[in-house]
């Protein structure tokens, strides 16, 4: 009987993507969470970290996600406690993938788990919305991903700089957050190496250029 | 803890699918209004809220939209629902009239506007105007004449009578006051018509109060009086929440 | 044969979820529109607080403010209910949605969180409050219709935060939520700063929620505000009435009903037991004897 937006579940329609390069991975995402067509929030951090050296990019329901992401966070908690060692990313990830197997009739979510460990230096792992786990050197999605891929095969290379792999990140977020409706606001990156975390926010006015027609 | 089975989930999103696959979209709409009428020994009352919205969508569309339209210089017809429809139903109704005035020169009156909108609005008996009408005017001896119809034209005339949104609520209450409904200890109906100054507080009274409760109605209420003199006009402040 | 007794479960029951979708199908009300049109086949329609719920944060604390009407489809249940909802000393919740939902969820996480004070003996922090209520809101994946608001003053200075039905989080320095957020959101987005002072924040807040009250037909009547800071909460209800009823200009009898018939019948009892409580001073006031069986 209301309105739609205040029914509907409040979703991340989404731009999320995550690059290795030589020496750590770089993720990216845009800002924006609806509920049809209601932006809820303009600066969603869709960054979810999961451990001090492993992050998830979170795309689908909101709620879904963050409830997978809270238990994840637990559960390698848990594992860097009992094992006396930081998780691999490896594993983050396959703790991620079978809970979104064995619940993949109830869950809409997609994710995508990168990192650095000891073992494997930068990782990237796509979790697309069945379950399935596949490691990848470069991974986009959400909705955003579909405008880009074209850009993306055309200038991806293996091997990148961290530099070249930020620009690569959010030339690749920005182009997506023009053409996609439902992406939007903000461009998130984050750079993951050997010494930790760093984050950078892109603002809306700050964004790569491109055509604008 | 007790869940929500899983195959119950599975049937409630298969009932909304199925529900979106037949196509929602539905021609009409309903944009609040309320309209009350009441006739008396020497006028005729019609009264409306000056609100246009949307209810299922909690919007206002306008503050100031009276939902009473002028046929003749003493008949006003009230009209609440679709605003689509009222529009083009009260814009065909005018056409008519005028063409009535240039074939006999002159006005039609109560009872031929009141048959003629019951009609019109039984012509769309399978797809009908989703109008509530209301006609006040002055019949052959001069007492107010109200005639109230359904969206597809069943007419009545009736002493008083609510329409619309709030209708639900004012009924009672103009049963109870002027009707004299379960009042035991009053002597028998006798004259229920009410003095035109009571009529235009009653009307007043009313809308304040349909404007505490039922959300479609408020911003403001227009009272217009049809009597042999002309129509005499009354507009007050409601809530504007 | 032993009889088998009926395990005592927690939580709600869906017993009558398919029955009550059986039954509505049968009356023919084939989707929710021609159900709510013909109210003889609707099934009872929960109440609903089509709402405006705002929070926003100044440099000691945070501003709650929410409307205080509450719907049941086009009619005003209550032109006067409380939406700001007691979380513990330091923290409130904001409801917006199926009010009994909003009602029962604030009041279990609020005694959770009390437990949980006793338990720890430290001053309870608003992530846990937030944290408990998504975890339930989304294990009940959105059948329970709470849209919260949550806001309150830690250890770690003031926090606010959003929880849809879903069980989805959102943290920001303004929030909007209900029917009205729509209508509230464009007074934070056009006029709030980093770093306002309580009266910027709490005029911010009454202006937003006055955008809701006018704008939207399923808010109204009066403005609740709720300042929380590190010492202390004001909590004022109403802030500002924002709506004042009209003034009658006649006063109606109200009359009763005519009495038909008369009969008048005595009631047959066994008196079982009598006791008499002494009670000498209202008996001798009384002029009565005190009396004992």
């Amino acid at each position: 009987m209301l309105a739609d937006w205040t029914q509907q579940e409040v979703l991340t329609g989404t731009t999320i993507m995550a690059v290795e390069y030589n020496g750590g991975v770089v993720i990216g995402a845009d800002s924006r969470t609806s509920s049809g067509t209601y932006v809820t929030n303009r600066t969603q951090d869709k960054l979810t970290p999961l451990t001090e050296y492993i992050y998830c990019c979170r795309s689908g329901s909101a709620a879904d996600t963050q409830a997978i992401a809270d238990h994840v966070r637990y559960y390698l908690d848990f594992s860097r406690i009992s094992q006396g060692r930081e998780p691999t990313v490896r594993y983050a990830a396959h703790v991620m993938q079978s809970i979104l197997y064995n619940n993949r009739d109830n869950l809409s979510a997609a994710v995508i788990v990168a990192g650095w460990d000891e073992v494997n230096g930068g990782q990237v792992y796509c979790i697309p919305l069945g379950g399935l786990l596949v490691r990848q050197p470069m991974a986009a999605g959400g909705s955003g991903s579909t405008y880009i891929w074209g850009h993306l095969d055309a200038q991806f290379k293996p091997g990148m700089t961290d530099t070249e792999c930020q620009e690569f990140v959010a030339k690749s977020v920005s182009l997506a957050i023009k053409r996609d409706g439902s992406s939007g606001g903000v461009c998130r990156l984050a750079v993951i190496n050997r010494s930790g975390v760093q984050r950078r926010i892109i603002m809306h006015e700050d964004l790569p250029k491109s055509y604008d027609g | 803890m007790s869940f929500i089975p899983f195959e119950l989930k599975q049937e409630l999103v298969a009932k909304d699918t199925m529900e979106h696959a037949r196509g929602g979209f539905s021609p009409y709409s309903m944009n609040g209004g309320t309209l009350l009428g009441i006739a008396g020994n020497d006028y005729c009352l019609v009264a409306s809220d000056t609100r246009l919205c949307e209810a299922d969508y909690y919007m206002i569309y306008s503050r100031r939209h009276p939902h009473i339209w002028q046929m003749t210089p003493s008949v006003l017809v009230g009209g609440v629902g679709f605003q689509g429809d009222c529009l083009t139903f009260m814009k065909m109704m005018q056409t008519k009239v005028k063409l009535y005035q240039y074939e006999f020169g002159r006005s039609p009156d109560t009872s031929a506007i009141a048959q003629m909108i019951s009609i019109a609005l039984y012509n769309r008996r399978f797809f009908p105007y989703y109008v509530y009408n209301m006609v006040a005017g002055l019949d052959a001896e001069g007492r107010g004449a109200l005639y109230t119809y359904d969206p597809v034209g069943n007419v009545e005339r009736a002493l008083y009578r609510a329409e619309g949104n709030a209708s639900a609520i004012l009924q009672p209450f103009l049963d109870n006051q002027i009707g004299r409904k379960n009042q035991g200890d009053v002597a028998g109906p006798g004259d229920l018509a009410l003095p035109k100054e009571d009529a235009v507080k009653l009307a007043h009274d009313i809308f304040i109060s349909a404007a505490e409760r039922d959300i479609c109605c408020g911003d403001g209420v227009v009272i217009q009086v049809v009597t042999a003199a002309g129509v005499e006009n009354y507009n007050y402040q409601l809530r504007k929440d | 044969m032993a009889m088998l007794e009926e395990p005592s479960c927690p939580g709600f029951v869906f017993d009558n979820v398919l029955r009550n979708q059986h039954l509505l199908a049968k009356c023919g009300g084939g989707s929710q529109a021609d159900a709510a049109a013909s109210s003889t086949s609707a099934l009872p329609r929960a109440k609903k607080t089509g709402t405006t719920i705002v929070g926003c944060v100044f440099n000691g604390g945070v501003v709650l403010g929410a409307d205080t009407r509450a719907t049941e489809g086009n009619i005003v249940a209550d032109k006067d209910c409380s939406k700001i909802h007691y979380i513990s000393d330091r923290i409130y919740c904001c409801g917006a949605g199926t009010a009994a939902d909003t009602e029962m969820v604030t009041r279990q996480i609020s005694a959770q969180i009390c437990l949980h004070r006793l338990s720890t003996g430290r001053l309870p922090r608003v992530i846990t409050a937030k944290q408990l209520l998504k975890d339930y809101l989304f294990r009940y994946q959105g059948y329970i219709g709470a849209a919260l608001v949550i806001g309150g003053v830690d250890y770690q200075g003031p926090h606010l935060y959003s929880v849809a039905p879903h069980g989805s989080v959102d943290c920001a320095p303004y929030i909007t939520m209900g029917s009205g957020s729509l209508a509230a959101m464009a007074v934070f987005e056009s006029r709030f700063k980093p770093d306002l002072d309580q009266g910027q924040a709490v005029q911010l807040v009454r202006d937003a929620i006055l955008a809701g009250i006018f704008n939207d037909l399923g808010s109204g009547s009066n403005v609740d505000v709720c300042i929380i800071r590190q010492d202390g909460v004001e909590y004022l209800r109403p802030y500002l009435r924002a709506n004042e009823k009209g003034q009658r200009a006649a006063v109606y009898r109200g009359g009763k009903p005519a009495v038909l018939r008369t009969d008048r019948r005595p009631v047959l009892a066994d008196i079982i037991s009598t006791r008499i409580i002494r009670d000498s001073g209202a008996a001798q006031a009384a002029g009565e004897t005190p009396m004992e069986t």
